[in-house]
């Protein structure tokens, strides 16, 4: 629980320091390798979508990466 | 792509329509007149599809179609489709263990042992599974992503899951902000699920000795969650991703086909009970990743922790690399995943039958148990560039092998001793995919 709270508080600090930080990121025209699929955090599509529901049937935990698991009667 | 027909109307149809569009998308580079309306879709739509295969040594087996498509509409805007299929057979562990007994069960659909149509008998030594495990799940889901601003979008979303014994339906929605020169986005979601539990043979009562058959109605479960997070692009090489998710479920959270063993203090098998859970669980989750790439290669690290009011603790982390030959025509993706899981606070192996009266909740069901499980992958993929006149399409073949391995440490009963009550799990996956 105490991780959680840690790490919600360094996600909120973080997005407020980022949001006004230029020292880190890119140039629109420096976004070639960024914009490849593997490089995309939903670049795996269906592969994580299959794997996501594998492990919510097998597993007592599910998603993080995006809303994760339900839709199915599995667990 | 080479989709193996299935026994399934519905995956017929489905391998149908993939081939029809893949038919059509090749025969519209001969043609000079304007596309009809089937060419516009093939042109102003991505496809992907696959066929995933799940294979477990002794106990189920699974065949998975998907198809999404998707369209972007060149201002930010996006809207999906994705259908989905399982067809599920096999064995599969009703939570009793092993005994030096035979044991008998009946089908859940059976109202008593005498009027069972597929009373199964286990064998002394073995895991009791149902052999006639079957069922079937059909989903389609749609998300529209509205461009607000220049830098900020809404997503909505929705989909609809129905088996033979359960109705799902899940609504979402999320707002998108970017910073920085687009380098930062800060992204806030929220979802809502209702489900609707129809067991086989209706639902057994909580805690009831599953030698009197003890049924009622149908029951509902409902969940709400919201995800914030945040994406970085740091270099030209490296994107870094926060999420911290928290959802709640309440209502009927039991696997209504799962029981336990009442063993008595020497670890004879006395009996058996339907599971019980808490009615309500929150869980909460942290998930961490990191995408570095190159030229030709590139590594995603990803790690999530997840704790629950069930007494859970999670942690996962997953390796996934690509490296691509020099022609960039093919590639090669290995994936390694470690997971590891605590057990609930409710969690029991067996119920002994002096603690029964005082039992308020129980599962001895595996998912719920410590164990951790390996994950290694390799995913081969083939682009196919402008063959199909597309900008993007590729064929790949992914195989995976899972491995459970439980770790119970209760006192094993002296009657108990020398059997495998806790045997684990072995699966294979292999999946064919074709986007277009």
């Amino acid at each position: 629980m105490k991780i959680f709270n840690i790490v919600l508080l360094l996600t909120l600090g973080g997005s407020a320091a980022l949001t006004g930080c230029s020292t880190v990121g890119v140039k629109p025209w420096e976004r070639d390798i960024l914009s490849r699929t593997d490089m995309r955090p939903d670049g795996a599509g269906l592969d994580d979508a299959i794997d996501e529901h594998l492990y919510f049937s097998k597993e007592a935990s599910s998603g993080g990466r995006s809303f994760g698991g339900g839709g199915c009667g599995c667990n | 792509m080479q989709l193996k027909p299935a026994p399934s109307q519905l995956r017929r149809r489905l391998i149908a329509a993939s081939c029809a569009l893949l038919s059509t998308s090749a025969a519209r580079s001969q043609e000079t007149s304007a596309p009809g309306f089937v060419g516009r879709v093939l042109k102003d739509w991505q496809f992907e599809s696959a066929l995933a295969y799940y294979h477990e040594d002794g106990r189920i087996q699974a065949i998975e179609p998907v198809v999404n498509a998707s369209h972007d509409y060149g201002d930010g805007g996006n809207v999906s489709l994705n259908f989905t299929f399982d067809a599920l057979s096999g064995s599969s562990p009703n939570g009793a263990l092993p005994s030096h007994a035979p044991q008998t069960f009946a089908s859940p659909s059976a109202k008593s042992f005498a009027s069972a149509r597929h009373p199964f008998t286990t064998r002394p030594g073995n895991l009791p599974v149902d052999p006639s495990y079957s069922t079937a799940r059909a989903a389609g889901g749609a998300e529209w992503t509205l461009p607000l601003t220049r830098l900020s979008r809404i997503t909505l979303g929705g989909k609809l899951s129905i088996e033979d014994d359960f109705y799902s339906g899940t609504v979402n929605a999320s707002f998108a902000h970017d910073f920085n020169d687009k380098n930062t986005t800060v992204t806030f979601g929220i979802n809502d699920e209702s489900d609707i539990i129809q067991p086989i043979g209706n639902t057994p009562v909580p805690l009831s000795n599953y030698a009197a058959f003890q049924k009622e109605g149908n029951k509902s479960k409902n969940g709400v969650g919201a995800l914030l997070g945040l994406t970085q692009v740091m270099t030209r090489n490296w994107l870094t991703q926060l999420n911290v998710s928290v959802d709640r479920f309440s209502g009927y959270l039991n696997d209504p086909y799962k029981i336990a063993s009442v063993l008595d203090a020497g670890g004879t098998t006395t009996g058996y009970i339907y599971e019980n859970r808490p009615d309500t669980r929150t869980r909460k989750s942290v998930y961490f990743e990191n995408r570095v790439g190159s030229e030709h290669a590139s590594v995603d690290l990803s790690l999530r922790y997840m704790t629950d009011s069930w007494g859970i603790r999670s942690e996962t982390a997953q390796v996934r690399t690509r490296w691509w030959t020099p022609d960039r025509q093919h590639y090669f993706e290995p994936t390694v995943r470690w997971y590891h899981q605590g057990s609930a606070d409710f969690f029991m192996p067996w119920l002994p039958a002096v603690d029964q009266a005082d039992t308020r909740y129980i599962s001895a069901d595996p998912r719920l148990a410590n164990f951790h499980a390996l994950t290694y992958g390799l995913k081969y993929g083939y682009e196919l560039g402008n063959r199909l006149h597309r900008s993007s399409s590729e064929f790949t073949v992914r195989l995976e092998y899972y491995q459970q391995t439980l770790a119970i440490n209760n006192r094993v009963p002296d009657g108990l001793q020398g059997l495998n009550l806790y045997p684990g799990l072995k699966a294979v996956l292999i999946q064919f995919g074709w986007s277009y």
